[in-house]
């Protein structure tokens, strides 16, 4: 028997949580941001999905939690870890997936998946905020944009200038003195956006290049990114806009595995 | 003989003024405010002024520092690996390892016992590990650079921070004020954590006594006792150990100088 199950991802800035169907389609999901009580969080991340997918907790047979704050979300049944769950999302999403790359608020993941979703390597940053959302997040203020709109900017670029600093503060300082000299910031968005792909190449080569490739995470919404990195790998990249979702989804067929009579 | 040395920082330029390549004549620094050129002339008018001499009695003018080619009527420009080290030397003739934490890059130098760069290790790469940590820290804290040091030696219990990534750091440390830490323990451990930074460098050049600080960060006494403590060693210091890389281009410039004026012309050679 397969019951309705749900995934919770409760990420170092964002909580989403995913509602699977008996069938495996997405009956809800919810996305909202995490603040210091991470265990009301995850809470409401739930209730959130819940009332998208018009059910009641009690319609739900099992819950797994994934992500940085996994360990506060108590009421579930399962946790696993974001990189299992990320592999399985992108799975599920485009099952020709051999190495998904997620580039998050804090961290930076390449991870090569086999022919069934299940984790073969992996490697990741999450030491420092070169490569990651942060460091776009930092470098978009420092220009005065925020970072929602510094994708399509980049991709309007004449002239990309080079970011050299692989240091978030040293690049920032990059980035005020390119603008005190009068450069375009469309040119400095660009890149700010092809050092992040050329990061976050050399981890992607840690693992192991093949296609098909799957770029998820949060800055995976940020379509300059995506056109920087499909284009210093020199192949398309998978995008979902549930991408983000991919942890959360993970997760609940993580737990769909567990039920009786689930997919081993 | 009158040389003058010019160290271009990240974040300051120095300035020294020496009589044959020995005697302090005058000191000064400006913050390089990104245009270190207008800085250095400035600074070069204030050595002048201060040692109370004419521009033309400069005899000899060499540079250093990342901004060591902008100065276009220099004579000679030195690295900065062999400037401080010939600086820290000359303020401490028995140092053998040199640190120089700057705003942008910590450096360190084994000599050898004649003063010969033997090995070196620098990280400029990251900000976590160079001054420029210690400024972002005084700008979200509130605390002027100059007040940290003070305030860190307050510290009783310094609060350790586990990132090595000046960005992510800063969230913990703003975590660590919402929870009531006091602030020098806070202070104190951002100078541990650059100590730590340097201390990492310092093994693999090879820590043997006397070591010398110099360079921005010599002027925090908190930062100071943080690279002390985590050593566990002396760390030798000065009044004038900032402008050791300034003092150390003086130095080299008034020796090449020598040589040129005792060498045999191109005739005679």
């Amino acid at each position: 028997m397969k019951g309705i199950v749900a995934g919770v991802d409760i990420g170092s800035t964002t909580a989403k949580c995913v509602i699977l169907g008996e069938d495996g389609q997405i009956l809800g999901k919810s996305l909202s941001a995490v603040g210091v009580d991470i265990v009301k969080d995850a809470e409401k991340a739930l209730e959130a999905a819940l009332t998208d997918a018009r059910l009641a907790r009690s319609d739900v047979s099992f819950i797994t939690g994934t992500g940085y704050g996994r360990y506060k979300v108590y009421f579930g049944q399962l946790v696993v870890t974001e990189i299992s769950c990320h592999a399985r999302g992108a799975h599920f999403l485009f099952p020709k997936t051999r190495l998904v790359v997620d580039i998050g608020g804090q961290d930076t993941k390449a991870i090569r998946i086999d022919e069934k979703g299940d984790v073969v390597d992996f490697a990741m940053n999450d030491k420092c905020a070169a490569g990651t959302g942060r460091f776009l997040e930092v470098c978009a203020n420092a220009l005065g944009y925020d970072v929602g709109e510094i994708g399509p900017l980049s991709l309007a670029a004449q002239r990309p200038l080079k970011v050299t600093s692989t240091c978030t503060v040293f690049a920032e300082s990059e980035v005020t003195s390119y603008l005190s000299r009068g450069k375009d910031p469309k040119d400095i968005l660009a890149g700010l956006h092809s050092s992040i792909a050329n990061r976050t190449l050399s981890l992607m080569q840690r693992v192991g290049v093949e296609p098909e490739i799957t770029f998820t995470g949060g800055v995976s919404q940020n379509e300059g990114m995506v056109r920087a990195l499909s284009r210093r790998v020199g192949s398309p990249v998978n995008v979902s806009p549930l991408s983000q979702f991919l942890g959360a989804l993970g997760a609940a067929l993580h737990g769909r595995e567990r039920l009786p009579g689930g997919a081993s | 003989m009158i040389t003058a040395g010019l160290d271009l920082g990240a974040g300051t330029v120095k300035g020294a003024l020496l009589e044959d390549g020995e005697r302090i004549l005058a000191l000064a620094s400006r913050p390089s405010r990104g245009v270190p050129v207008t800085s250095a002339r400035a600074v070069l008018d204030e050595l002048e002024e201060g040692a109370n001499i004419a521009p033309g009695e400069v005899d000899y003018l060499c540079t250093t520092g990342f901004g060591r080619y902008a100065i276009p009527e220099r004579h000679l420009q030195v690295s900065d690996f062999t400037s401080s080290a010939r600086g820290a030397r000359f303020l401490f003739p028995r140092t053998r390892l040199v640190v120089d934490i700057g705003s942008q890059a910590t450096r360190t130098m084994a000599v050898s016992e004649t003063g010969k760069v033997l090995k070196f290790k620098m990280n400029e790469k990251c900000a976590a590990g160079a001054g420029r940590f210690v400024e972002r820290c005084s700008k979200y804290l509130q605390v002027p650079l100059d007040e940290m040091g003070p305030r860190a030696l307050e510290s009783a219990h310094p609060k350790l921070i586990s990132s090595v990534c000046a960005v992510l750091a800063e969230t913990e440390i703003i975590n660590n004020v919402a929870e009531g830490v006091p602030l020098s323990d806070i202070l104190m451990g951002v100078f541990l954590s650059l100590a730590q930074r340097a201390h990492s460098l310092m093994r693999y050049v090879g820590i043997q006594p006397e070591v010398t600080l110099v360079g921005g960060l010599v002027r925090s006494n908190g930062m100071v006792k943080a690279l002390r403590d985590t050593i566990g060693m002396e760390v030798n210091i000065s009044a004038d150990s900032y402008y050791a890389a300034a003092l150390g281009a003086a130095i080299l410039g008034h020796a090449r100088l020598r040589k040129l004026r005792t060498a045999p012309g191109p005739s005679g050679g």
